[in-house]
């Protein structure tokens, strides 16, 4: 029997005692886990974030959010000066609107009109919107879809439908990737978004809900559109929208040269920044200009501060499973004092005797650690989801305020009146609003590194706590043996 | 074989010193049984352990064949005690976790014994004690007194030690069985050749060996 069996099995004399101290440190090194694990899963995800933002720079009118009620568009000609800006390789222009299906009726407390550039009467469309309302009147539904939060009183009529988004874009396709939506064409094509038609595109949801085909037709603001192609964004914000050009809605609409929204493109992320400053230089105060990287830099805050709670919780995990292994071992060592002492006595050296006392320590820990890792592969997906979807959960309130337009003037933004609220990921969230909704999507991997890291947390734990009991066992001397009891 | 000079040990409790063993000189030749007799808190316990090298001799010489183990650094009296000495305790002092066998084997191991030679001596060792094949593989607390310092006697042999040193090993055994192991003790150094010193305040075991030392205070008595 050598000395790392004898540590092994004085690890389980006292069985009791060794079970005890095996759950409590299985339970210390699976916190460890859970939350390397998280750590892990959110650095990772940050990484993905950071690494999948383009070099786009949002311009939008200065105040503008989904319930400021900003009201001074931006003009096509205000944005051809950025065009011609050094590193501005492209500037796609959208204006968006909201029209309301003929036949129906609004709310009595009172959505108001659904356009600043068009009269009421003719923003109407033949289209019925796709999206479902859930009804909620204390305000604290957190469910999927579209919520009407009504603190008040008031009901909504029976022939309520809600109201369909058009877009106006000089670029769809385009338009689609720098949502971060991966929109596809699911048939016909894509119109020119330069170009003044009456061609338009719907979304998959619009087309199911219109009985709408390629080639199919429907009325906006009084005139005739043809659908040209359908998409889809695989988001529910974006399958509830209808696309026209840009030249096309100005004209439908009647907000000649308005435009609510631009992302300008920048030919390297180095000159993000500076292109962000001269672009803010040449709009000046008529425009809010925020680049792609500040807003990847806003959305993955919280999914920092749970990388920071998470690197600080292993932390303290490991420090706590050490004192543990560490008041153990040094009650065992004064336990067994005598017991030093003969093994000094008959000749064994003081390194023989610490590395008995450490391999008993080792076994308690990698008993506790097989615990750990059970509890780290159980736990640490739900944990790290729980700890994001909270953190995510608590600053939704950035990704609404990067909102397309027509959501603003869709509820009345407080007091006892109705507000509206979409799913996150819409189909002009943009930016922020787009990393907003993956955030939460984070794959909390278990792989053969977690549990090396968790054996390697265990010997950690097992020295660390082992070093003080070492250095009494030094301490003791052989003479001890002599100590009548 | 052994050679005591002017040997010391005090000890310092506040301001006050306390000389354990005054200045004690003595010889032993090799393969004598020699016994130290005295009261409690003469300084038996306390010389023998300095004779083990358990302790360090505050002044003087203690000689093993004309070296001198006052003057060893750690590591080396780490090796005297494991291959030059072999200790029998009153409280026989096994490892309680270990079997009679692993008990015997542990000091083997310690001088780095090849495994296959370890075995065969510790069985050897604890058949000549007496210890029936069940019993060596019996833990310390499933074995009677009287067969624990078997055990103990035959871990003290294992590495075929130069002397031995025995701290009253009779004195938590009846009298029956205490005269057993003190002859099983006796017979066995003289097999082995080895030199011993018992400790004892028994006047009757202290009788029957070559040659008793009487300790008063610290400090010999012709």
């Amino acid at each position: 029997m050598n000395v790392i069996t004898r540590g092994v099995r004085n690890a389980f004399r006292n069985l009791v005692r060794s079970f005890s101290i095996i759950i409590t440190l299985g339970l210390s090194i699976g916190l460890c886990l859970v939350m390397l694990i998280a750590h892990q899963a959110v650095g990772q995800k940050i990484n993905d974030v950071k690494a999948s933002v383009g070099n786009a720079i949002t311009i939008t009118p200065a105040g503008f959010s989904a319930f400021s009620q900003a009201n001074n568009a931006l003009t096509s000609p205000q944005l051809s000066k950025v065009k011609s800006l050094a590193h501005v390789t492209g500037l796609t222009e959208t204006l968006t609107d909201r029209l309301t299906t003929i036949g129906s009726s609004q709310p009595s407390f009172g959505f108001g009109e659904m356009s600043s550039g068009s009269s009421g009467n003719n923003n109407q469309t033949s289209l019925t919107s796709p999206v479902k309302i859930n009804l909620n009147r204390n305000g604290s539904g957190n469910g999927r879809g579209y919520h009407l939060f009504i603190n008040g009183g008031g009901s909504l009529p029976s022939n309520f439908s809600p109201p369909v988004t058009i877009i106006g874009t000089t670029d769809p396709q385009t338009l689609n990737q720098q949502n971060g939506n991966s929109a596809k064409l699911v048939s016909g094509k894509f119109i020119n978004g330069g170009e003044d038609t009456n061609n338009a595109m719907v979304s998959t949801n619009m087309a199911n809900k219109n009985n709408l085909k390629v080639g199919s037709t429907f009325t906006a603001y009084g005139t005739t559109l043809t659908v040209a192609g359908i998409f889809d964004t695989g988001t529910q914000g974006g399958n509830d929208a209808v696309i026209v050009s840009l030249p096309t809605e100005q004209r439908l609409s009647g907000q000649s040269g308005d435009v609510t929204n631009a992302v300008a493109t920048v030919d390297s992320l180095d000159n993000l920044a500076s292109a962000t400053s001269a672009i803010k230089n040449q709009l000046g105060s008529s425009a809010d200009v925020v680049s792609s990287q500040d807003q990847a830099n806003n959305a993955i805050k919280p999914l920092q501060n749970v990388q920071s709670i998470s690197l600080i919780s292993l932390i303290g995990a490991v420090i706590a499973g050490a004192v543990i292994v560490l008041l153990v071992m040094v009650m065992i060592v004064r336990e067994r004092r005598r017991e030093i002492g003969i093994l000094k006595a008959i000749g064994a050296s003081n390194v023989r005797v610490i590395f008995q006392f450490m391999s008993e320590a080792v076994t308690l820990t990698l008993a506790g650690a097989i615990i750990g890792i059970l509890i780290g592969v159980v736990g640490g997906s739900p944990v790290t989801n729980t700890l994001v979807t909270n953190s995510t959960t608590s600053s939704s309130s950035f990704s609404e305020s990067g909102g397309p337009r027509t959501f603003s003037r869709f509820g009345n933004g407080g007091g006892s009146g109705p507000v509206f609220r979409r799913p996150a990921g819409g189909f002009l969230n943009r930016g922020a609003g787009s990393i907003g909704n993956t955030l939460s999507n984070i794959r909390a991997n278990v792989g053969w590194s977690i549990l090396l890291y968790g054996l390697g947390a265990a010997l950690l734990i097992a020295i660390i706590g082992s070093s003080l009991a070492g250095w009494l066992i030094a301490k003791v001397s052989p003479a001890e043996v002599m100590r009548v009891e | 074989m052994l050679k005591v000079t002017k040997l010391q040990k005090t000890f310092r409790s506040g301001d006050t010193e306390f000389a354990a063993v005054g200045g004690v000189s003595f010889n032993v030749p090799e393969g004598q049984f020699a016994s130290i007799v005295g009261r409690s808190g003469s300084g038996k316990t306390t010389l023998l352990s300095l004779l083990g090298g358990l302790d360090k001799p505050t002044v003087g010489t203690i000689e093993i064949d004309g070296q001198d183990i006052a003057a060893m650094n750690d590591h080396a009296l780490i090796d005297y005690r494991c291959r030059a000495i072999g200790f029998v305790f009153q409280s026989y002092n096994l490892v309680p976790n270990l079997t009679a066998l692993e008990n015997v084997l542990l000091p083997m191991e310690f001088a780095r014994v090849p495994k296959s030679q370890r075995l065969e001596r510790a069985k050897q060792l604890l058949d000549q004690v007496g210890l029936t094949d069940d019993k060596q593989h019996r833990k310390p607390g499933k074995l009677s007194g009287g067969e624990q310092q078997r055990v103990a006697i035959a871990r003290a042999l294992a590495n075929k030690p130069k002397l031995i040193l025995a701290d009253e090993p009779t004195g938590n055994l009846d009298s029956q069985t205490g005269k057993m192991i003190f002859d099983l003790l006796h017979n066995l150094a003289k097999s082995e050749n080895t030199t011993i010193i018992v400790v004892t305040h028994d006047t009757g075991i202290a009788g029957k060996t070559d040659k008793t030392f009487r300790l008063q205070d610290g400090k010999l008595r012709k």
